[in-house]
């Protein structure tokens, strides 16, 4: 039994690493949920997908478990969020499945970053004043429905690379998620255009991509460093800040505790508001046009209620 | 089940018989002591000098980084060796209480004043044993090695001092000096293994042997055998148990540990219905 598994995979890899049969689904696995779901916007049943950290889960911090170890063997792509997120779990994984296919360089490692607009990355020497930086910029690029339709593009372009016969069926699939994702852009736009302008604070800086879109302003974090309490001169300051600005709005990932959020809410009369940051990040979060979806109903109608607009 | 899995946690699981065989045996000697979260507090001194190394604009990868560490491992066996010499009232699992608090407040501290990188150094310094590569494994097996031969050499010594302080005493023998080595040389084995292992593992690979073994023999000999068999056997179970149901490595083997000596203490008065009065 169990040998018979083994001398199975052992042709299986074999027969990979030469020529994949055109049949064969091709193997993708990603890092987020996110680049899953845009993955299989592009890839329809020609790709079998699957993805190590869950919406839910903070992807900075990803406990690896053994089935990812062999996900990883046996992928013939590995889509990654880059600029850092991954660094704390992914390296070591990737070196245990020993898989050349999908190493950092080779044919079938994407690192979805590549083409996306990244903000907050920082100019000139990094100094310790800067307070937190992450020399690669925010790793929180997918957050911008622009830079969904980049990455979809580039997965497009890679699925057609590794597997030629179906570049048509890839190309057709991408212009349609193109077109939807265009017009539920202009649903979002116009529920979020009478509150251009609006200042809020958020947990993480998880969403500076998002709010460039929408147009909100972000004057502050709950959490001065990520991991790192907040002291309470920091809190006292964020506190004064929201009063002084009005801001009426914190925003917090579902990873994170609601305790400190919710009780500078509560001195300033403001709302604390759980966005999903990814894909199954809540369960109305299905896919990547019902993550904006969600969030920015979210939003607008929490907005409505505080502005009147 | 799908057991080529096995082939890719081969470095795992080399890593967990190295780890059970060295934490067995200073088990024993932690568990005589009294001194149960040493571990846990050399552990985060050793992350202190790792944290302050860091804050000063050292790479996380870099050698000041390992050396600073080691560093405050010395100065923490230090403080342990000279706390036990003081007679006083207060018991010494105070100051390693005190120790692990203080130095796991410093860490966040100078965390909070250090750019970078900050976020993944706590994740460098507990490690997590799926993660584990062939190098590391390689390292820490000579490393311990060393250590196993030094203890080896000295082990008369060192048996005594953890077991029968007051008889040494009276013979002469500095207590303060061979407590320093023995803090010293273990700060260094835990130290390495909670870098590869975490925190948690570690803790467990360190005393539930030690305490399954007391509980079936009384004698030095037996108690270090049945340390490593129940610390082999736990492991590959703990291993099993991970791919098998799918759950992280690490939290898997240490629940296995919990229910090994819940095991082992029920199966106690049946095994041992004539030897127990």
């Amino acid at each position: 039994m169990k040998f018979k598994n083994m001398i199975a995979i052992a042709i299986a890899l074999t027969s990979l690493a030469s020529a994949r049969p055109a049949s064969a689904a091709l193997k993708v696995v990603t890092t987020t949920a996110d680049l899953g779901a845009l993955a299989k916007e592009v890839g329809g049943d020609k790709v079998q997908i699957d993805s190590f950290a869950k919406g839910y889960q903070d992807p900075h911090f990803v406990e690896p478990k053994p089935s990812f170890i062999l996900l990883a063997n046996k992928a013939d792509l590995l889509i990654v969020v880059g600029r850092e997120l991954e660094i704390g779990w992914l390296p070591p994984l990737i070196t245990s499945s020993r898989n050349a296919k999908i190493q950092v360089g080779a044919s079938g490692y994407l690192d979805a970053s590549n083409n996306v607009k990244i903000l907050e990355i920082p100019t000139g020497q990094i100094t310790r004043a800067m307070g937190d930086v992450h020399p690669a910029g925010n790793p929180h690029y997918w957050l911008d429905p622009g830079n969904g339709r980049r990455i979809a593009g580039a997965i497009r372009d890679k699925f057609s690379e590794l597997s030629p016969a179906d570049k048509a069926y890839f190309a057709q699939r991408y212009s349609d998620f193109d077109k939807r994702l265009a017009d539920a852009e202009k649903r979002w736009d116009a529920a979020m255009a009478p509150y251009k302008g609006t200042k809020i604070v958020t947990y993480h800086r998880s969403w500076p991509n998002f709010v460039e879109r929408f147009g909100l302003d972000v004057i502050g974090y709950v959490e001065p460093k990520p991991g790192i309490p907040p002291s309470p001169s920091h809190t006292l300051e964020l506190i004064d800040e929201m009063k002084r600005q009005n801001v009426k709005v914190i925003l917090v990932e579902p990873y994170f505790d609601l305790k400190t959020p919710q009780s500078i809410a509560n001195q300033v009369g403001a709302k604390v508001l759980v966005l999903a940051p990814s894909v199954g990040g809540t369960k109305e979060a299905t896919d990547y046009i019902q993550l904006f979806e969600y969030d920015v109903n979210l939003l607008a109608s929490t907005l409505k209620t505080i502005t009147g607009k | 089940m799908d057991w080529t899995i096995f082939q890719f946690l081969a470095a795992p699981i080399t890593a967990s018989l190295i780890i059970a065989g060295i934490h067995a045996y200073l088990g024993l000697h932690v568990v005589e002591r009294g001194v149960i979260f040493v571990d846990l507090s050399l552990a985060q001194i050793a992350s202190l000098g790792a944290a302050i190394a860091v804050w000063q604009d050292y790479d996380p990868h870099s050698a000041m980084v390992y050396w600073m560490s080691l560093g405050f491992t010395l100065i923490g066996a230090l403080i342990f060796s000279m706390v036990k010499a003081q007679k006083a009232k207060i018991p010494q699992e105070a100051f390693i209480g005190i120790s692990y608090a203080v130095a796991s407040a410093a860490v966040i501290l100078t965390l909070s004043k250090a750019t970078g990188e900050s976020e993944h150094l706590r994740d460098m310094l507990v490690g997590n044993i799926l993660s584990v590569q062939w190098p590391e494994v390689w390292t820490t097996a000579a490393l311990y090695l060393g250590i196993g031969i030094f203890h080896y050499v000295f082990r008369r010594r060192f048996l005594e001092i953890s077991m029968d302080p007051k008889a040494a005493t009276s013979r002469g023998v500095s207590i303060r000096f061979w407590d320093f080595l023995f803090y010293a040389s273990f700060g260094l084995v835990v130290t390495r293994s909670v870098a590869i292992a975490g925190v948690l593992l570690v803790f467990c690979y360190l005393i539930v042997p030690s305490v399954g073994a007391m509980l079936w023999a009384a004698r030095i000999g037996p108690r270090l055998a049945i340390g490593w068999v129940m610390g082999v056997l736990v492991s590959m179970l703990g291993m099993y148990f991970s791919v098998n149901f799918d759950l992280p490595t690490g939290a898997t083997i240490v629940c296995t540990f919990g229910l090994a000596l819940i095991v082992m203490a029920a199966l106690k008065p049946v095994l041992f219905r004539h030897a127990v009065s």
